[in-house]
């Protein structure tokens, strides 16, 4: 039975999207501004999706790696005068050489342990960065020279879509090689794939190496183009973010990962002021007090929705967790790419039984 | 091919779990490795395996000490095992489950080649038609068999079979059988791990008896049998009077 390639087709029409949305936004630069930021964080969900979903390493560690690669290029440009781009590369390497490890430390460490080691560890690289403010800029962060001189963000957009692109593109590749195998076997029973040979301890620090760069070229990439980067956004609650995306995405398919991290983004900006219609404005203006008793704000055609999104977002990972367990987007994704198989199975087997029965009347 | 398990000991804490645990397999045969709960049967795979490193003695393959070595290196060098429970990787498909050993001993196998292979071995054993499904949508059976499967695909020269029969419906039994058949045809070595009796009686060539961590009987499944030692062992000495 030939399938129809829909995910194929699905994939191109997103990327004609995606290369045409400059052209669609234009004279809403806070928008493009919003989807270049999506793609920070669907680089970051992609590769705790590759980590976690396809190796089964659930790190917090990620965020961390991201804040040593911008770190560490945003020093580079300020004490050395290094371009953006060679400090970029330098500090994904760095990200790269750390995640060796923190690889190599966490190899006997599973699940909890695992996620509490890479909690600390991350708490650890922002409490050093905050404490060394003579090297780092401290609480007061640390200026990094802009990627483009260019008050444009178009440019950056399509900087920041082919890097999500491509660095898709490795991972996809890697999740459908011998080595996205292995992860895999790895995620299911460490011990069962060890005696299948495969070398576990060498794969997972692969993993641990190849996702922290990934998370590193992001975040050097993102900060030079914001230009600033702070100690807190090395904080918890911002990993907690990344794998809220993938997990909401589907932690078991980079683009699920990234799509989750995409939607999300553009969600929580569009929920911080949900436009209301012109004749809803006189009522909600006379209820302002009960309004603002809810922590609710009324802008001029729109409600203000302040930390209510983000109850709106918890709410929707809870929902996820409980009833989704493989994410909104991954399951769909599935079911596309998994069309026919069941009935592929069944007609193998009814084929395999209808032989059995004639060799059986013959013999 | 040769594996020697020399003087083992293995001690967990005050425990002792193996004690101067002392076997030769030099030829393709059956081994029927029997003992009580407890005897000590798998902590033995264990150390064969790598997974536990000896307290005292070593084993060697092919005349190379192994007992140093870690699990994928072991299996690399044609020791493979299945588990006293099913370990199949479920969120993966029967195929993908069956392409990791290929692809772990073989670095530059073919993608194509380990399909064709892997198809042949499914076909053998009767569920070619379930290659596409994850190894989480097969019966507890069927996932026994995957593991085999699995195996087939290392193409170990030694193989450790652990409680291959234990949950298995009788018409997945006799397909076992089979399995076991053409591995011993294929000239390699089995070791068969299992409290099904009637199996270990029908199949095995050599008898090993386990209790308390040691080897209390070696030799001719008919032999081992009557041996009185094996008999107290299994069935306690009140009961031995009544028989």
């Amino acid at each position: 039975m030939k399938r129809i390639p829909i995910q194929g087709v699905l994939l191109v029409l997103l990327l004609i999207f995606a290369f045409a949305f400059p052209r669609i936004m234009q004279g809403q630069p806070y928008w493009l501004y919003v989807a270049l930021q999506s793609f920070f964080w669907a680089m970051m969900a992609a590769s705790w999706a590759l980590l976690a979903g396809y190796a089964g390493q659930f790190s917090f560690a990620h965020i961390a790696f991201m804040g040593i690669a911008s770190y560490t290029s945003g020093i580079l440009g300020r004490d050395l005068g290094w371009s953006p781009i060679s400090g970029i590369i330098l500090g994904t390497l760095m990200a790269g050489l750390v995640g060796v490890l923190v690889g190599y430390l966490c190899l006997r460490l599973r699940r909890t342990y695992l996620a509490l080691f890479t909690i600390a560890f991350s708490e650890i690289v922002r409490l050093i960065i905050n404490a060394e403010h003579e090297f780092t800029g401290g609480p007061m962060g640390l200026y990094m020279e802009p990627l483009l001189e260019t008050t444009s963000y178009v440019p950056t957009y399509y900087i920041m879509l082919v890097a999500l692109i491509v660095s898709l593109a490795i991972m996809y590749a890697i999740a459908n090689s011998r080595l996205g195998l292995f992860l895999r076997s790895i995620r299911e029973d460490e011990e069962a794939a060890a005696a299948m040979g495969v070398h576990v301890v060498r794969y997972k620090i692969l993993a641990f190496v190849i996702t922290s760069m990934i998370a590193g070229i992001a975040g050097a990439l993102d900060h030079h183009i914001i230009g600033f980067i702070a100690p807190n956004e090395l904080m918890i609650p911002r990993m907690s973010l990344v794998i809220a995306m993938a997990v909401i995405g589907g932690t078991e398919s980079l683009i699920s990962a990234s799509l989750g991290a995409i939607f999300i983004h553009f969600a929580m900006e569009w929920l911080q002021k949900i436009p209301v219609p012109a004749s809803w404005m006189p009522s909600l203006r006379e209820n302002t007090a009960t309004l603002q008793q809810f922590g609710l704000s009324l802008g001029e055609g729109y409600l203000q929705t302040n930390a209510w999104r983000m109850v709106l977002f918890g709410l929707m990972l809870m929902l996820t967790l409980r009833f989704w367990r493989n994410g909104l987007i991954q399951p769909l994704l599935e079911k596309i790419g998994r069309q026919g198989v069941a009935e592929e199975t069944v007609a193998k087997r009814k084929f395999s039984q209808e032989e059995n029965e004639i060799e059986g009347t013959e013999a | 091919m040769k594996l020697e398990i020399k003087n083992i000991t293995k001690n967990f804490g005050g425990m002792q779990a193996l004690n101067n645990v002392e076997l030769t397999i030099d030829k393709s045969e059956i081994i029927g490795l029997i003992g009580p709960n407890g005897a000590g049967k798998t902590t033995l795979t264990n150390v064969i395996d790598g997974v536990y490193k000896p307290s005292e003695g070593e084993v060697w393959l092919n005349d190379e000490r192994i007992d140093h070595l870690p699990p994928y290196k072991i299996a690399r060098r044609g020791l493979g095992r299945t588990f006293q429970v099913t370990r199949a990787f479920r969120r993966m498909t029967v195929m993908e489950n069956m392409m990791v050993p290929a692809m772990a001993i073989n670095p530059g196998a073919k993608r194509q080649n380990v399909i064709n292979k892997a198809q042949g071995i499914l076909e053998f054993l009767t569920f070619e038609h379930l290659a596409n499904e994850y190894g989480r949508g097969l019966s507890g059976g069927q996932q026994k068999l995957l593991e085999l499967a699995r195996l087939l695909m290392l193409d170990p020269d030694f193989v450790i079979l652990d409680e291959p029969f234990a949950g298995v419906h009788p018409t997945l039994q006799e397909t076992i059988y089979g399995y076991i058949d053409k591995v011993r045809q294929e000239g390699k070595a089995i070791i068969l791990i299992s409290h099904d009796m009637d199996s270990i009686f029908t199949l095995s060539e050599r008898l090993v008896v386990l209790d308390f961590g040691a080897i209390i009987a070696d030799g001719n499944p008919q032999n081992v049998k009557q041996d009185p030692v094996v008999i107290k062992a299994y069935l306690g000495e009140d009961e031995e009077e009544d028989y």
